[in-house]
């Protein structure tokens, strides 16, 4: 077993982190996971750190996507946050696009952003 | 060319798959190849130790760490006895998938390393090697 997907609530934000290499089961349960938590403790985004990841695989991809739409579907907004520069060049490789999914460098700015309607978040940069 | 080192790993199961990216993240990083190197290596092993997974159910990887003129290298081969691939081509297409993935595992993977060869024939298994240089 990998490391566990860890779960936080900051203020009205879902903050939920991955392990550095997870399996796939531990991808697996990143989507119930999460929307259990978006919907118990009524969140308004989740930001999905992955600063600590070190392998973004199709598979890995296509949770993190569908989590993003399924939240989407629930009345939240998404912010990926934190992708090392070796994950976001191996990412691209592969052929990984994460749709129309918001980003940030760092968990802390995708905290300042979250719950920001989309378009507002370049006068943080 | 000469082999300096070898091993394997067993594919049974899924969390295998995880268990095989663990061990070419170790051997990339005893070659000597930098983050983003490493990063590409561990990603390809991953889609191609899915692909046996997913295809075959149970297989084997065999890694190598290699000496050639243009330097240090490794080598990824990974083997099962499945149905096999009934048209390479077809495989390498982007987004050609028949196991309800995002058909960006074969063609990825061989972006990601600088060779492939892949042998397989319907109900013959199949076999891909890939490999990466780290040049002098």
């Amino acid at each position: 077993m990998s490391e566990p997907i860890s779960v936080v609530k900051v203020r009205n934000v879902l903050l939920v982190s991955m392990p550095a290499d997870p399996d796939d089961s531990t991808v697996a349960a990143l989507q119930d996971r999460t929307l259990e938590a978006m919907s118990k403790y009524d969140a308004r985004a989740l930001v999905l750190d992955l600063s600590k990841v070190e392998i973004l695989d199709s598979y890995f991809a296509r949770m993190v996507s569908e989590t993003a739409q399924m939240v989407s579907l629930m009345g939240g907004d998404t912010i990926i946050a934190g992708m090392q520069p070796a994950l976001a060049v191996t990412a691209t490789e592969l052929g990984v696009t994460l749709g129309r999914t918001r980003t940030a460098m760092t968990v802390e700015r995708a905290l300042e952003v979250a719950g920001q309607p989309r378009g507002s978040a370049a006068k943080l940069l | 060319m000469t082999a300096l080192d070898c091993g394997e790993v067993k594919i049974d199961a899924e969390a295998d798959i995880a268990m095989a990216r663990r061990a070419v993240r170790e051997v990339a990083l005893k070659v000597g190849f930098g983050a983003t190197e490493v990063a590409r290596i561990v990603t390809a092993a991953s889609e191609l130790g899915r692909n046996v997974y997913k295809y075959a159910h149970t297989g084997v990887m065999h890694w190598r760490v290699l000496e050639s003129g243009i330097g240090a290298g490794i080598e990824l081969r990974f083997e099962d006895n499945g149905p096999g691939i009934p048209d390479i081509n077809d495989a390498l297409r982007e987004g050609f998938t028949t196991g309800g993935g995002l058909g960006m595992g074969l063609p990825g993977a061989k972006r990601l390393m600088d060779e492939m060869n892949i042998e397989s024939q319907p109900g013959n298994g199949t076999k891909v090697v890939v490999r990466k240089w780290r040049r002098h």
